[in-house]
């Protein structure tokens, strides 16, 4: 297959997941800070809370990798 | 490890209950339980009677003055060991309040003045080009306004407005002073003073006002005297300060007295705790078991057989604080354990698996050897920079040398120095994985962390579940196990590096691992246990981040050391420098808190209970202050 379309898939697919992380992280994230400001004791909970949604990138890098090793050869 | 507690009950003759509290206060090793909480007390609590509700009030009272006047210092005096009077102490702090209170107003007026003169110095400058030489004139005085570029246009109906009352014996001098604003200086007679002013109210324009001491000084004489002012003032601030640490630092007597002042109000709040009748106390609280030797010591030097320690069996009502002992290494990462959340008495403390992995996944997703040296080196210089003012910063950097030493051997085994640039000009060859090239063996390298690294979380599951007989969670560990197990079978047949002859045995295990995850669990079994089992997958294939943010940091090396290639040598050097530094501060923040990430919900997922509350002994806060 055309190696530029190989490449597009790849960065579409890490691209739209790292987008769909960045909007939970920011929508987390804003309501993290905001329980901060009222139980600093939270600092832990609401790291793990905003990290949750990186699985997603995550699983795009990997969607990513798997298009370039199987199909860019 | 979870320091073991005893539960104890102290119980003596109410004319020991002072001593037995100091003893306690001075040790420092039981947290005591509120009496009223407590069912294994039958006894009422100790009501506190209007001297001793006097003497709270007074203690805060003297406390809270102690504080206020130590705040003001930069250098507040060490508490000497000797007992000081409290009443002495409060005539004196009485005696020197008013000085510290001048000295402390003095102090703030400097300091305001000294951030908002250069604001008034700015606006004079912008100003001082529209000036006229008329303004010397004795008998003339000048306003000086900013206004908005947008509404530049009151100008005009003030010109108007002006040459009304003035009959031409005025000047407006304007013009541009910034990008959006304008500004005008106003030449007025004297004599027409109260009615310029009054105009220049009813027009709502905004004069410069300057602080009162300008008022009466000419525009160009102003600056001058604010230029120099701003020379003095900090003279004059750094004077103060030194009269208020003189005042305050000789006082070794206050400082004891704020101590000795706590020590007393925590005995008299603690008295509240207690249950007691007419003639007898008993105090109930929690020792850890390393310190009973201590707690029986203190309460024999008290007066033989008059105060008894009594052991008390911990029911299934109680919840024992959790104090954690590690060996020194791994100290400092109790705080990162209790940063998600202190673990439950008689839980599994993972403090030490943290110090073991954490620092180790680090270094696989850093590897570099200069950036793990120069990261050794910063946490080097703040071990040994906050040994003796903050010691607990000094601890915490020892998590940083850990984790810069694992990225030194990973750089090792990765063949990175620098990202490429070992191997561009010293021929650095990786000892394992290139990690530039061979994307698969890391991809599967980071699977296999992640298996292993969950299969021991799980295996502590199992054993934690069988400390506590929780068949529940014992057969949803071992089953998650197993149905991994057996997928990790199934992958390795369908990629051909398991004899197609497993599947069968794979599969088997998979349905064998699944109906454990979902036998104990009811119906609703059918549903959370094929979901739980795709959360562990989904667990392992996490540990891919390991091997992504390590591709990231070595991509923006090699473009660092592109870049610096590029032009002359020594523009070449600036952005290499640069980008590498930009690189090495994301590269150790993106791995610590990944790394983090991967123990609090990809590990501690699997066997950690959180929720416990921390050992606060008797005795610990006034120390702490």
């Amino acid at each position: 297959m055309e190696i530029g379309l190989i490449a597009i898939g790849a960065g579409l697919a890490i691209g739209l997941a790292a987008i769909a992380t960045g909007y939970a992280q920011a929508r987390i994230g804003s309501a993290g800070i905001g329980a901060l400001a009222e139980k600093p004791e939270l600092t832990g909970r609401v790291i793990l809370l905003i990290a949750l949604p990186e699985t997603l990138v995550i699983l795009g890098f990997a969607v990513a990798a798997m298009i370039i090793l199987l199909l860019g050869g | 490890m979870l320091v073991p507690m005893t539960k104890v009950h102290l119980i003596g003759h109410r004319r020991r209950l002072q001593p037995t509290l100091a003893a306690l206060q001075g040790l420092s090793a039981m947290q005591l339980i509120d009496v009223t909480k407590d069912a294994s007390v039958t006894l009422p609590p100790l009501s506190a009677d209007d001297a001793q509700l006097g003497e709270i009030e007074e203690l805060r009272y003297l406390i809270a003055r102690l504080d206020a006047a130590f705040a003001l210092s930069s250098h507040p005096p060490q508490p000497s060991s000797s007992v000081v009077d409290l009443g002495e102490i409060r005539v004196e702090i009485d005696a020197a309040a008013p000085e510290l209170e001048d000295l402390s107003r003095a102090t703030d007026e400097l300091e305001a003045e000294l951030e908002t003169l250069p604001r008034h110095l700015q606006s004079l400058k912008r100003l001082l080009p529209l000036v006229p030489e008329l303004t010397e004139l004795e008998s003339y005085d000048t306003d000086a306004v900013v206004l908005d570029a947008r509404h530049s246009s009151v100008l005009g109906d003030l010109n108007a407005a002006l040459d009304h009352l003035l009959s031409g014996n005025f000047e407006i001098l304007a013009g541009q002073v910034d990008a959006d604003s304008v500004g005008a200086v106003i030449v007025t007679p004297k004599r027409a003073r109260r009615e310029v002013q009054e105009l220049l109210g009813r027009q709502q324009v905004n004069r410069v006002r300057l602080p009162p001491r300008y008022e009466s000084a000419r525009f160009r004489d102003a600056v001058t005297l604010m230029e120099r002012r701003l020379v003095d003032l900090p003279v004059e601030i750094d004077t103060l300060h030194d009269r208020i640490n003189a005042a305050i630092e000789p006082h070794e007597a206050w400082a004891a007295a704020r101590v000795q002042a706590r020590e007393r109000l925590d005995q008299l709040i603690a008295m509240g705790h207690l249950g007691a009748t007419a003639h007898t106390f008993v105090i109930a609280g929690w020792v850890p078991v390393t310190k009973l030797e201590d707690v029986r010591r203190a309460i024999a030097a008290i007066g033989e057989g008059e105060v008894v320690l009594e052991l008390v069996p911990i029911d299934d009502a109680d919840e024992p604080p959790v104090l954690m002992e590690n060996r020194r290494p791994a100290r400092p990462f109790e705080a990162l354990v209790s940063l998600l959340s202190a673990p439950r008495y008689g839980s599994l403390d993972p403090t030490t698996l943290m110090m073991i992995f954490l620092p180790l996944f680090f270094g696989m997703m850093l590897g570099d050897i200069v950036y793990g040296g120069l990261l050794m080196v910063g946490a080097l210089y703040l071990r040994h920079r906050f040994r003796v003012s903050s010691p607990s910063v000094s601890e915490f950097a020892r998590v940083f040398v850990l984790a810069a030493g694992w990225a030194i051997v990973w750089g090792i085994v990765y063949g990175e120095l620098l990202g490429d640039l070992g191997h561009r000009w010293f021929g650095l060859e990786p000892l394992w994985i290139n990690r530039e090239e061979a994307l698969e063996p890391l991809l599967i390298f980071a699977v296999a962390v992640g298996v292993a690294h969950v299969s021991l979380g799980l295996l502590l599951g199992v054993w934690s579940a069988m400390r506590r007989h929780d068949r529940k969670r014992l057969s949803n560990s071992i089953g998650t196990l197993l149905a991994l197990a057996g997928l990790l079978l199934v992958v390795g047949v369908a990629m051909g590096q398991v004899p197609s002859g497993f599947m069968t045995p794979a599969v088997a295990t998979v349905v064998v691992g699944l109906v454990l995850m979902i036998a104990l669990e009811g119906p609703m079994g059918l549903l959370t246990g094929p979901l739980e089992l795709m959360g562990t997958v989904g667990n392992v294939l996490s540990y891919l981040r390991i091997a992504a943010i390590g591709i990231a940091s070595v991509y923006l090396a090699r473009v660092a050391n592109e870049l610096g290639a590029l032009g002359p040598v020594w523009i070449g050097v600036i952005v290499a420098a640069l980008f590498h530094t930009l690189n090495l501060a994301l590269g150790t923040f993106s791995p610590a808190i990944q790394a983090l990430r991967l123990h609090y919900v990809e590990f501690f997922g699997k066997f950690y209970e959180g929720g416990g509350t921390a050992f606060q002994p008797f005795g610990s806060l006034e120390r702490k202050g």
